[in-house]
């Protein structure tokens, strides 16, 4: 057995040094002209720094490694599999669990449901994220599968997101339009992204580096419309209780 | 402690679900062999592990921080100076991430090589780093957020008219592409930090978000215009 456990793990640490070093540069900064927190605070600061840096080097390992290979030999099978349209529900069911393992849709569910006082709970926004990008995921199988254009899917689906504004309350719009860029995390684009290659590796008349293009933007559309809509559900709840100002 | 075991069981709940619906397709549907679904079962100790670790330190690091950071900014009274924040924050964050790379490689391909790598990560920052500084004059100023977004994905409408088509889907990637799970939690916890202190009449009403779908559009818009510039 060949298995690959460390292979290319140099290549992810300079990634995520990349990616933590303007953030410490910026509190550094911060700390010397404004902020002046003392020793242990910055102490337990720069401890947070350095679990960031290991914990994002080992999930992004993971993926690439684990996540990433099987995905695009699953997407092949699945693509050559007799029952191709079943590519639709599954890549549903895949772009919900994935969901549930991004980082960055965690830390924003907690914190909505701490900034909001427990009024949108963290599990609501998991489902509702979720329920979102399980869609774009079968969006996009159907897109492979058709050959539909990218434009049919995204131009609707601004103009949905557009229009249901006028009905939805700031707190939710203003979460809505956060969460589209909050879902499109390493986990849901590194590893669906690779299942849809695979799949399109194998379908006929599908170029896989074509198809790939639009799957992020739709990961980014449709939890959009996922929390907006279940804005209007909880305004039609709460009635015309004030909780909130109107937008 | 009390705090290690609950993130312990946040992991499990998050990592659970992916790898049972993989494994059940594995072993209903497509049989891969056996070292294959070895390699992804070491791939999930690793994303458990990094999980496990990135929340312990965000919750540590960059989550209280970009919060106190943003409750200082308003306090010193200096407009340029909230802005300017936005602006330098902006462009060092999206210039330093990863799948900003991957993208641009990919536009690379599309372009021919008509547009090159540094230029659109350059633009790309760019845009981000304009809408993170408007995005925060408009909590300065209590603007509604919806003029914004209304405003901004305008933009990006009347731009796709004159885009070539190959450019678009690469644009409303980049959208979602610039935000990564560092930047997030920073820009999130910014904009909380910075609404607590100038609505502080109107408590958790979540009006602290907003600005990571707002900067989501700069970068949309970068890359529509270097469409246009490269037709």
């Amino acid at each position: 057995m060949n298995l690959h456990i460390f292979q290319g793990f140099g290549e992810v640490l300079i990634e995520v040094t990349m990616a933590l070093l303007p953030l410490v540069v910026f509190f550094s900064v911060f700390q010397l002209f404004m902020l002046k927190l003392p020793k242990e605070r910055v102490l337990q600061t720069g401890l947070g720094f350095v679990l960031t840096f290991f914990g994002l080097a080992f999930f992004l390992q993971g993926v690439h490694i684990g996540f990433m290979p099987f995905g695009e030999l699953m997407g092949a099978e699945l693509g050559d599999w007799q029952y191709r349209w079943a590519i639709i529900p599954i890549g549903f069911v895949l772009g919900f669990v994935a969901t549930f393992a991004e980082p960055a849709v965690r830390i924003m569910n907690e914190e909505v449901d701490r900034e909001t006082g427990g009024y949108i709970s963290s599990q609501v926004m998991l489902y509702t994220l979720s329920t979102g990008v399980g869609l774009s995921i079968a969006l996009s199988m159907l897109r492979i599968l058709t050959g539909w254009s990218i434009w049919y899917f995204i131009l609707p689906g601004y103009l949905i997101a557009l229009i249901l504004i006028f009905f939805s309350t700031r707190t939710f719009i203003a979460i809505a339009f956060d969460s589209g860029g909050v879902a499109t995390g390493p986990m849901t684009v590194t590893f669906i992204v690779s299942v849809a290659v695979g799949i399109a590796s194998v379908t006929e008349g599908r170029d896989p580096l074509v198809d790939g293009f639009g799957m992020i933007a739709l990961v980014a559309l449709t939890p959009i419309i996922a929390v907006l809509v279940v804005g209007l559900l909880f305004n039609r709840k709460a009635g015309n209780q004030n909780h909130e100002s109107e937008s | 402690m009390e705090n290690v075991k609950s993130t312990f069981k946040e992991v499990a709940s998050a990592i659970l679900p992916v790898t049972i619906v993989v494994i059940l397709l594995q072993v209903l549907i497509i049989r891969l062999p056996l070292e294959a679904l070895l390699q992804f079962l070491i791939g999930v100790i690793f994303v458990g592990t990094g999980f496990f670790l990135f929340l312990l330190g965000v919750n540590a690091g960059l989550l209280p921080i970009g919060e106190l950071i943003g409750k200082k900014l308003p306090l010193t009274r200096k407009p340029w100076l909230i802005i300017g924040t936005g602006l330098v924050l902006g462009l060092a964050v999206t210039i330093a991430e990863p799948d900003v790379r991957v993208l641009a490689n990919q536009i690379d391909e599309v372009s021919g090589g008509g547009i090159s790598r540094n230029i659109l990560i350059l633009s790309v920052s760019i845009g981000l780093a304009i809408f993170v500084a408007l995005a925060m004059v408009r909590t300065l100023f209590s603007i509604p957020i919806h003029y914004m977004l209304i405003g901004g994905y305008s933009v990006v409408f009347l731009l796709s008219f004159f885009v070539p088509e190959a450019f678009i889907p690469i644009s409303f990637d980049a959208g979602g592409v610039t935000t990564g799970p560092m930047a997030v939690p920073f820009i999130l916890a910014l904009g909380i930090g910075v609404a607590s202190v100038l609505r502080s009449d109107k408590p958790s009403s979540g009006e602290g978000f907003g600005l990571i779908g707002l900067a989501s559009i700069g970068p949309i818009i970068a890359v529509m215009l270097l469409g246009v510039l490269y037709r």
